[in-house]
């Protein structure tokens, strides 16, 4: 029964990442594949609806949507990736760190993630974003920040778990150094539940970039992002609504894809 | 598991018919309100927010256009340009032109019976000018020196110095309109509160629910033309969406306005064919302004070349949808001083080009943006990040320039962070409107030599002619001829124009969409005067 249960999930996985590589190979080769200019503005071409030459058809300003999705890839999901990763490798850093040293520090470092962790993190990196203003590299930061406060406190609480366990004991008598400790002992132990969180967050990220800019505080026109370019399409939803649709279903797919994905992980692990 | 089996049809059953349960009772709602209307005829018209306590001598959260239902001034101004007897009947200047003269009429009476009379007039100046510091936007209060009462229907407004706008001041909405007596709270405090919105005007507060409805009925007492319909509704709808829906249901009988609903609402409601559309005369203009205190665009040859790049005829027909109108000029022709000679700057992206190359911003081979001894051409643009007209505009500008060699970045802000940056020389162009009848074109003067006002004073640091312009605002003000009044008018918009520090853009104008069943009205180009008296329906 379990057996097949796994197997079932690990088809799950395949048929999830596929799809998502798909999705990033897409986004990477984008400037090879897109077939117009998506930044290029021909208002005469304004509303076009879907042909060979433009397939998705075109926005209020001309510009082929099709082009505008594909590019979009790199901003959302590009960008949620690159926030995932960076905070991971910060939080692992800190989070070592901390349940290693132990004493002040770790206090110290905890009293300052509990009032930080207080706050929900949209309404932290609100209050980033209000201080440094309103562009695509200060979500990333306030993103980052916030991913960061949150792993590193789990990352830190995951190799206190650790710390008793034999084969740490073991290591540490033998004489093991701190960063090879870590290196050989804790990751490879730790990694199944960090990467499930780390792909389950992915797609939480998507929606608060896209919630950024939807709001007019993340990128900045006339990048595309997927939901910046919702905001877009919101105001022609009478007429247009296929302009709305397509980001929209975009970063629903995407994002189901990864919860997806993670869930699959989590039953494996 | 049998029950849960069935759990789940049965509670989508139960919701749907809950659901549609609701519809049809608001649907009988909408039936009975036309209904009750037999004997009685109504119009509902649709707002976003609430009408406020209709205080004739404060602010928000006090609605314009509902104070201009209760209350009238002294004059009126049309949309013309010309000013016209409303309360008074006639005035006279003096030759000095520092005191002015009110003959009222003698058959105006407030809507609870009581007479408006030249002691009622000083009441509420004096009201009114308790509270200096929270009118002093409007010139005229700076200046005003007495006000007295000559006889029963008689006033002498002094001032200390000529002011010459003072009549198109005492006609705005508000805070020189008239209260009652019986509506005056004690100690005539009526900064903080009034009695009763007791009033002149065509309609009287008879229902109020606030955020819901403002039921106003006609004033039987009404001096003048009594308006065709029994009662105006007020419905506070805050939701622009929820606006074009309940017209579609006929909840609604019009939507009148500027940006009450969406463009592409107004688009859709219109295209449909099924309802009659107008749009008033120009109400304000919707300008570009640039920064010339430092950056490319201290030279004159760089703001040109952005004017001769942009297609605007073609983006503010596309962006607008025809509810805006091509502006060539700051301000539109009926505006007291504006109408005057200006050879427009039309689209000429090859002289655009030309003009770059003059002023020695050059096209590197194989390069994309001009540049100036290294320097590429860069130019910042910041845009209210929630206008749906300014963003578009925006983009659509970024690629036209695009085109002739010149990068423009675009930001998204609020409103004063915008103005703030123009005015710390942080940025190179901003939005910018103005203030529109029948205020302009004296307050955009005004402000235009004030620093820390709308941005003019510091935008146009850099021009050669900024203490000359200053100069010249400062003597139009106080000065007491006409004729040299319009001359310096005439210098300085010429001065503007020439030196290219606005790029005008388009003429904002009131949009009504009205039911097939009303008759026909004209909207005007006022930001809170709407025609309800010459409203009418035939069902």
């Amino acid at each position: 029964m379990s057996l097949l249960r796994k197997e079932r999930a690990n088809v799950k996985r395949l048929f999830s990442l596929t799809i998502l590589l798909v999705i990033g190979l897409l986004g990477l080769f984008a400037p090879v594949l897109m077939p117009h200019d998506p930044l290029a503005v021909d208002i005469s071409k304004k509303f076009l609806a879907p042909s060979w030459d433009y397939p998705f058809g075109t926005d209020h300003l001309g510009r082929c949507v099709f082009s505008r999705m594909l590019l979009a890839i790199r901003y959302s999901l590009g960008s949620a990736l690159v926030i995932q990763i960076v905070a991971i490798l910060l939080a692992i850093l800190v989070g070592a760190f901390v349940a290693l040293k132990r004493g002040i520090v770790d206090y110290l470092f905890i009293r300052i993630c509990d009032i930080l962790l207080a706050f929900p993190t949209l309404v932290l990196a609100f209050g980033l974003l209000g201080l440094l203003g309103p562009s695509l590299k200060n979500v990333l930061i306030a993103l980052v920040f916030t991913q960061f406060i949150y792993y590193s406190r789990l990352i830190r609480g995951l190799f206190i778990g650790l710390n008793e366990k034999d084969f740490i004991q073991a290591a540490r008598i033998s004489g093991t150094s701190g960063i090879k400790l870590i290196i050989r002992h804790y990751i490879p132990n730790l990694l199944p539940p960090i990467v499930t969180i780390v792909v389950l967050d992915i797609g939480k990220v998507i929606l608060e970039i896209a919630g950024f800019s939807f709001i007019g505080l993340g990128v900045q026109a006339p990048i595309p992002e997927w939901g910046m370019m919702v905001n877009e399409g919101k105001q022609y939803i009478r007429q247009h609504p296929e302009l709305m649709l397509y980001p929209g279903l975009a970063i629903v797919l995407v994002v189901l894809l990864l919860n997806h994905l993670a869930s699959s992980f989590k039953k494996l692990g | 598991m049998r029950l849960t089996k069935y759990l789940l049809p049965f509670m989508l059953v139960l919701m749907f018919s809950l659901l549609t349960g609701c519809t049809s009772n608001d649907h009988k709602k909408g039936e009975t309100a036309p209904k009750q209307q037999t004997d009685e005829k109504m119009i509902t018209i649709g707002w976003p927010l609430d009408v406020g306590p209709l205080n004739p001598h404060t602010y928000l959260p006090n609605q314009m256009t509902a104070q201009a239902m209760v209350y009238e001034s002294l004059v009126e101004y049309n949309d013309d340009g010309t000013i016209t007897p409303k309360l008074a009947e006639s005035w006279d200047i003096s030759e000095n032109k520092t005191s002015y003269v009110f003959h009222l009429r003698k058959d105006v009476k407030y809507s609870d019976g009581t007479v408006f009379n030249a002691d009622n007039v000083i009441r509420n100046f004096n009201a009114v000018l308790a509270n200096r510091d929270m009118h002093s936007w409007m010139g005229m209060v700076n200046h005003i020196k007495d006000v007295v009462k000559v006889d029963d229907f008689t006033i002498r407004l002094q001032l200390d110095e000529p002011y010459y706008p003072v009549l198109n001041e005492l006609a705005f909405v508000r805070p020189f309109r008239f209260l009652g007596d019986n509506g005056f709270p004690k100690g005539d405090t009526t900064q903080d509160s009034i009695k009763a919105p007791i009033g002149t005007g065509p309609w009287v507060l008879t229902d109020y629910k606030k955020d819901e409805y403002a039921l106003f009925s006609r004033n039987e007492n009404y001096w003048g033309e009594k308006p065709l319909v029994d009662k105006i509704k007020v419905k506070i709808i805050p939701d622009s969406e929820s606006i074009s829906l309940a017209f579609e249901n006929e909840e609604l009988d019009l939507i009148y306005g500027r940006g009450i609903i969406s463009l592409d609402n107004y688009t859709y409601l219109k295209d449909s064919g099924k309802y009659k559309t107008a749009t008033s005369e120009p109400l304000s203009t919707r300008a570009l302004l640039f920064n010339t205190q430092s950056g490319p665009l201290a030279e004159l040859k760089v703001r040109q070349a952005i004017q001769y790049a942009i297609n605007k005829e073609q983006m503010v027909d596309s962006i607008t949808h025809g509810t805006e109108k091509v502006a060539n000029t700051l301000f539109w022709d009926a505006i007291p001083y504006a109408n005057i000679d200006l050879a427009p700057i039309l689209y000429n992206p090859k002289k655009a080009q030309q003009l770059l190359d003059e002023a020695g911003w050059t096209l590197q081979k194989g390069e994309k943006i001009r540049s100036k001894n290294g320097q590429p051409l860069t130019i910042d643009l910041i845009y209210i990040a929630t206008d749906a007209i300014q963003k578009p505009m925006a983009e659509l500008m970024q690629g036209e320039l695009a085109k002739i060699g010149v990068q423009l970045n675009l930001e998204g802000a609020d409103v004063m962070v915008g103005l703030q940056k123009l005015m710390d020389d942080q940025v190179d162009i901003n939005f910018w409107r103005t203030n529109g009848p029948p205020t302009d074109p004296h307050s955009f003067a005004n402000e235009s030599a004030t620093p820390n006002a709308n941005g003019v004073y510091e935008a146009k640091l850099g021009l050669p002619n900024a203490k000359e312009i200053d100069n010249k605002i400062h003597q139009l003000l106080v000065g007491t001829d006409e004729k040299e009044r319009v001359q310096l008018y005439t210098d300085i918009l010429t001065m503007f124009h020439d030196q290219a520090l606005f790029y005008p853009i388009s003429y904002e104008t009131n949009s009504v969409i009205y039911q097939p069943y009303m008759k026909d009205f004209a909207p005007r180009a006022s930001e809170y005067d709407i025609p309800f008296a010459q409203m009418d329906k035939e069902k």
